[in-house]
């Protein structure tokens, strides 16, 4: 039997504006039936300039050589692997919402999952340019492949936390995009069955595998669907914990800490949503999506916004204490010089990281700053400022003072050529999302109808004699 | 019209066991006291950190059960409801057990000065070139003070908390205004608890307790560690009351789609904790920095190999293998067994967490062990019981119930 | 391969739906299927599906992932091409599980979406026959096949009184065969009418 569509009025409906199935059709499709207007294609142009010049950028290094950078032998890791953990923890927020949110039942993830998830996977390709690059000879890049050779066959090292993240990042890589386009199929099949033009029919038709919407079919989808969510918690959980092992494995002081491993996943989700967030306050604009990502799906990832940024703060003082605590002078050092500090070389890093990750958040304990747009928006871009400095404090700040004083090095600061490269990424980032909003639905179409009796407004009001029922009443007539 | 059956009445048998429980424990602790805590300065040291385990472990897990409401509430779930006031009813435990650990405590360091526990107590820490550095916060005063705040805190905020939960017995909660401010309330209160129970168990208070044993030795992870394996046994606890009371024929709104989120959280947070041990042990493994990897010594490699390995089997093979068919989350019999064992598991988890630092050259698990495990089981049937016959088993206007009843896994 | 006649309902709200199913069962028509445009909870059973076992494939699938790691790597680290790193034994089971944990999860998803693109018949250039084009919109269509003993015209007016916004008759190519969508293809196949 269907079973009772309820929920507590107390909840605010996550569709508003009256829809009925066919209207969250029409509303979500309308955008990619429509030409794309001005803006999107000024805002394309920037992208694709942007990705042109880190393309430029990448030819100056591959052709002459990491010597276009500016690190040196003490800070052999700057901004290439800070730019690269950045955006592999933007990568988090997707699968964490669509996996996570999906286990938890968090009702409001159906309207942002799907733009979510494609940012995901975005960031991640972002992100894998930089250790490709990084590795100078891009052209040997296959060397990290296990594959009988015939050097030996001299085998990668299995026991090196590089080596894991080829493997993370390469499944994790896969498994978000088999999640997102198995999602998009129906969607697919609904554009298809509205096109007009020949084209439409034909691309969406190849995009949409011949889905019919068969109730078996749904079945096995939705078992996907689980299976992928369930697979993918601990896989989310996994990547950015190997990231972390990059350097907790070592014994470099600021580094080698146990927390890392959880610390480095909060901190990936809390950037991820502050990314979900700067696109999502624009895409429901410029996409006249208000009714589908309302102020109230705004607030919910504010709430995960302020959790995750003071998980990511109890973790940098549990850090620091332990600094002073292990009584470890090395540790002492990197954390209450080189860190702490505000007056060493690099103390402005690190107080900027806890001023936009730890303290700035803590904005959204307040339920009208949660619903604000300005702030949101504002405090999502400082976030991943915030983020980006943490990294840059975790790897800069470790190196430039290691065990040995005659190489210690200050002057560090990255050649155009390695801007290039990271506003390269930006470039591939944008054109890639601007494609995707154009031509995608960007908001999951069928999940959205899932819920719409359940949490659309005027649906909502039909439920008002439940509501009113003495609880005695509801139990009789409804439990089972 | 059906009625919703919402009194619970103690069963004779219940009592019984609870009763016999604690007297089996009491008696343990007798003998113990005779034949262990009169004994040498070994022996003392063994009888003192068992009860000092115990207590910390079955004060926590029933807290963990304050902080699963207090979570639910901040998510605004409304699954939970049905079933709240069992959580709720083993949180009342909380200020017993508290006092107990607190007595315990502040016997070993003012009392006793059992330097063998906490080494930092000795007159040689004060010369011992790390040691003396810790002191600021390794130290009779502080320590004081700060496990006195952090139990206190937990019993004021908690009482809140379930104070709050009083108000949806009463019909006046009905409606849009009254539910929206009790929800609103609700969020406040557990907001402060969640805020506090970071600050204690997600970092300060488990190094006071537990991690300055190994005086010499630290671990960033250790507090997060902790508090994961104490939420997964409070989960399981949380579990085997339900299933008792389904089983005498109260909660009939609580059913196996309940039963099965339950059992998602005992899966999702063993693999949480495994995550964490891992983490913890391979990190120190991989770097080998000799400072950090003698705690795994006598553990990996020493008389407390077996028990090491037993932690890990029971706590991650038995619940990832068991535990994830969805049939198995919904079989009131295999809830009843993993959760048992889950409990078992990380007791056995705290047991070689404190006694593998104070008894290195031989395990004690024993009968005194499992005799003062007893006395502390009893407690909580006891107690549990008592708090759950005061209150309704069902808050009956709590704005989230009728979601509740119709939860659909 | 072959065209089957079929008789078609279109709804337009689950909660008519369901009864709907029901009441054709009940009458004792078989259902070919229901086309939706999302997952309608409690429909696979209500019209009498089996449970699918699609996560029982991808657990094989996981297992088979997590040996072909543990063998692989052990066989090369202690057998093909031991190293001495770090000091670590051969053996060094710590650092093998985050590889192990990737490649079961890796295994267990890819086997997964491959089993399901497979059993509903689902890729690239596949082609299916669509009842109603609004399926994947807001209706609900209710496919009944039509055997020797079946009136057409009985089960439109039946299907009317259950609630169906909107009936017809197709004959129809159930199954699937390569095409674009953006043309019209005649089957090469004979075009006579099965009936069961």
């Amino acid at each position: 039997m269907a079973h009772l569509k309820y929920e507590s009025q107390l909840r605010e409906p996550l569709v508003t504006g009256n829809k009925d199935y066919h209207q969250v059709t029409e509303d979500i499709c309308r955008p990619i039936e429509a030409k794309p207007t001005k803006l999107w294609y000024v805002g394309f142009y920037i992208a694709v300039a942007l990705l042109m010049f880190g393309v430029y950028s990448v030819y100056r290094e591959v052709t002459y050589g990491i010597g276009q950078w500016n690190l040196n032998k003490t800070i052999g890791w700057g901004w290439d692997i800070t730019n690269f953990v950045w955006w592999v923890g933007i990568g988090h927020a997707g699968t964490l919402i669509s996996a996570i949110l999906l286990l938890f039942r968090q009702g409001w993830r159906t309207g942002v999952n799907r733009a979510a998830e494609a940012m995901t996977i975005f960031a991640v390709m972002c992100a894998g340019q930089f250790p490709i690059f990084h590795m100078g000879r891009v052209w040997m890049a296959f060397f990290v492949l296990p594959y009988p050779n015939t050097r030996g066959p001299l085998w990668v090292n299995f026991n090196s936390p590089l080596l894991w993240d080829v493997f993370a990042i390469s499944t994790y890589f896969t498994v978000s995009l088999l999640f997102w386009y198995s999602g998009l199929l129906p969607d697919f099949a609904t554009v298809r069955d509205r096109a007009k033009t020949k084209l439409r029919k034909l691309l969406y038709g190849v995009a949409a595998f011949g889905w019919t919407g068969s109730t078996k079919h749904w079945q096995r989808h939705e078992s996907l669907s689980l299976v992928l969510a369930g697979l993918s918690t601990p896989l989310v959980l996994s990547v950015h914990t190997i990231v972390s092992f990059d350097f907790a494995t070592s014994v470099i002081p600021g580094w080698h800490t146990t927390i890392f491993p959880p610390y480095f996943v909060a901190g990936a989700v809390f950037s991820g949503f502050a990314m979900v967030q700067s696109l999502m306050v624009i895409v429901r604009k410029v996409f006249a999506l208000e009714d589908y990502i309302t102020l109230g799906h705004i607030e919910a990832m504010n709430k995960v916004i302020v959790l995750t940024g003071s998980i990511v703060g109890c973790a940098y003082l549990t850090e620091l204490f332990m600094g002073w605590y292990s009584q470890n002078k090395y540790e002492g050092y990197t954390f209450w010089y080189s860190r702490a500090n505000l007056f060493s070389p690099y103390g402005w890093s690190y107080w900027g990281m806890m001023a936009c990750n730890v303290i700035s958040p803590q904005i959204f304990w307040f339920r009208k700053m949660r619903r604000n747009l300005f702030v949101t928006f504002f405090m999502s871009v400082l976030v991943n400022i915030g983020m980006w400095f943490e990294r840059f404090v975790i790897i800069v700040t470790s190196l430039y003072r290691d065990y040995l004083p005659s190489s210690w090095s200050v002057y560090y600061s990255p050649s155009t050529w390695e801007i290039g490269f990271y506003l390269g990424t930006f470039g591939l980032f944008f054109t890639c999302f601007f494609l995707f909003a154009k031509y995608f639905p960007v908001v999951a179409i069928a999940e959205i109808k899932s819920v719409l009796k359940t949490t659309g407004d005027t649906q909502k009001d039909g439920m008002d004699k439940q509501e009113e029922m003495q609880p005695e009443e509801f139990v009789h007539e409804y439990a089972h | 019209m059906a009625s919703i059956r919402e009194q619970f009445e103690i069963p004779g048998k219940m009592k019984t066991w609870a009763l016999g429980l604690i007297a089996v424990g009491v008696l343990a602790m007798i003998i113990g006291l005779v034949t262990k805590g009169m004994g040498d300065e070994h022996e003392k040291t063994v009888f003192i950190g068992t009860l000092m385990y115990n207590s910390l472990f079955f004060m926590l897990i029933c807290n963990a059960s304050m902080f699963f409401i207090c979570a639910t509430t901040l998510a605004m779930g409304g699954w939970q409801v049905v079933f709240r006031r069992i959580p709720e009813a083993i949180s009342t435990l909380v200020p017993i057990f508290g006092g107990i650990a607190w007595v315990v405590l502040m016997y070993i360091v003012f009392i006793d000065h059992n330097h063998h526990i906490y080494h930092w107590l000795s007159e040689e820490a004060k010369t011992d070139h790390i040691l003396s550095g810790k002191l600021g916060f390794l130290n009779p005063v502080f320590f004081l003070i700060w496990t006195t705040l952090a139990i206190g805190l937990w019993i004021i905020l908690g009482a809140k908390m379930r104070k709050l939960s009083s108000e949806a017995d009463e019909a006046a909660l009905r409606g849009e205004e009254p539910g929206k401010s009790f929800v609103w309330r609700n969020t406040v209160s557990a907001s402060l608890f969640i805020v506090w129970f970071a600050l204690t168990v997600g970092s300060t208070v488990p190094w006071l307790w537990m991690m300055s044993i190994d005086a010499h030795w630290y671990s960033t992870m250790y507090s997060w560690y902790t508090f994961a394996s104490s939420f997964v046994a409070g989960m399981s606890l949380i579990a085997l009351f339900v299933i008792y009371l389904k089983n005498k024929g109260y909660l009939e709104y609580t059913n196996q789609e309940h039963l099965h989120d339950i059992g998602k959280f005992m899966f999702a947070f063993s693999i949480f904790w495994t995550y964490l041990w891992f983490s913890q042990y391979m990190l120190i493994w991989y770097a080998n920095i000799p400072e950090e990897t003698i705690y795994f010594k006598t553990r990996v490699q020493g008389p407390y190999k077996g028990l090491f390995f037993l932690n890990l089997i029971i706590n991650f093979v038995c619940p990832i293998l068991i535990l994830m068919k969805r049939s198995a989350k919904r079989n009131y019999t295999l809830m009843t067994f993993m959760a048992v064992l889950i409990i078992f598991g990380h007791w056995i988890d705290f047991h070689q967490m404190v006694m593998g630092s104070l008894s290195k050259e031989h395990v004690t698990l024993g009968w005194l062990d499992f005799g003062i495990a007893a006395f502390f089981i009893g407690m909580i049937i006891l107690f549990t019981g008592r708090a759950l016959a005061k209150k309704p088993l069902v808050p009956k206007y709590h704005p989230f119930l009728k979601e509740s009843v119709i939860h659909h896994t | 391969m072959a065209k089957k006649k079929f008789v078609v309902g279109c709804f337009d709200d689950e909660a008519v739906l369901f009864p709907a199913v029901k009441k054709v069962r009940t009458a004792g028509y078989k259902i070919h299927d229901v086309y939706t445009p999302f997952p309608v909870h409690g429909l696979d059973h209500a019209m009498g599906l089996r449970e699918t076992s699609l996560h029982t494939a991808g657990f094989i699938y996981g297992i088979t992932g997590t040996t072909t790691a543990l063998s692989c790597i052990s066989w090369i680290f202690t057998k093909d091409w031991p190293l001495n790193i770090g000091g670590k034994p051969h053996f060094a089971l710590p650092a093998w599980i985050p590889i192990t944990f990737e490649l079961t999860v890796l295994f267990a998803a890819v086997g997964m979406v491959l089993t399901f693109c497979y059993l509903c018949q689902l890729a690239p250039f596949v082609k299916k026959h669509h009842f109603h084009a609004r399926a994947t919109d807001d209706l609900f269509v209710m496919v009944i096949e039509c055997t020797a003993k079946t009136n057409e015209a009985d089960l439109q007016g039946f299907l009317n009184s259950i609630g169906a916004k909107e009936v017809n008759v197709q004959e129809a190519e159930a199954d699937w065969w390569f095409g674009r969508y953006d043309q019209e293809q005649q089957l090469i196949r004979d075009t006579k009418v099965e009936v069961a």
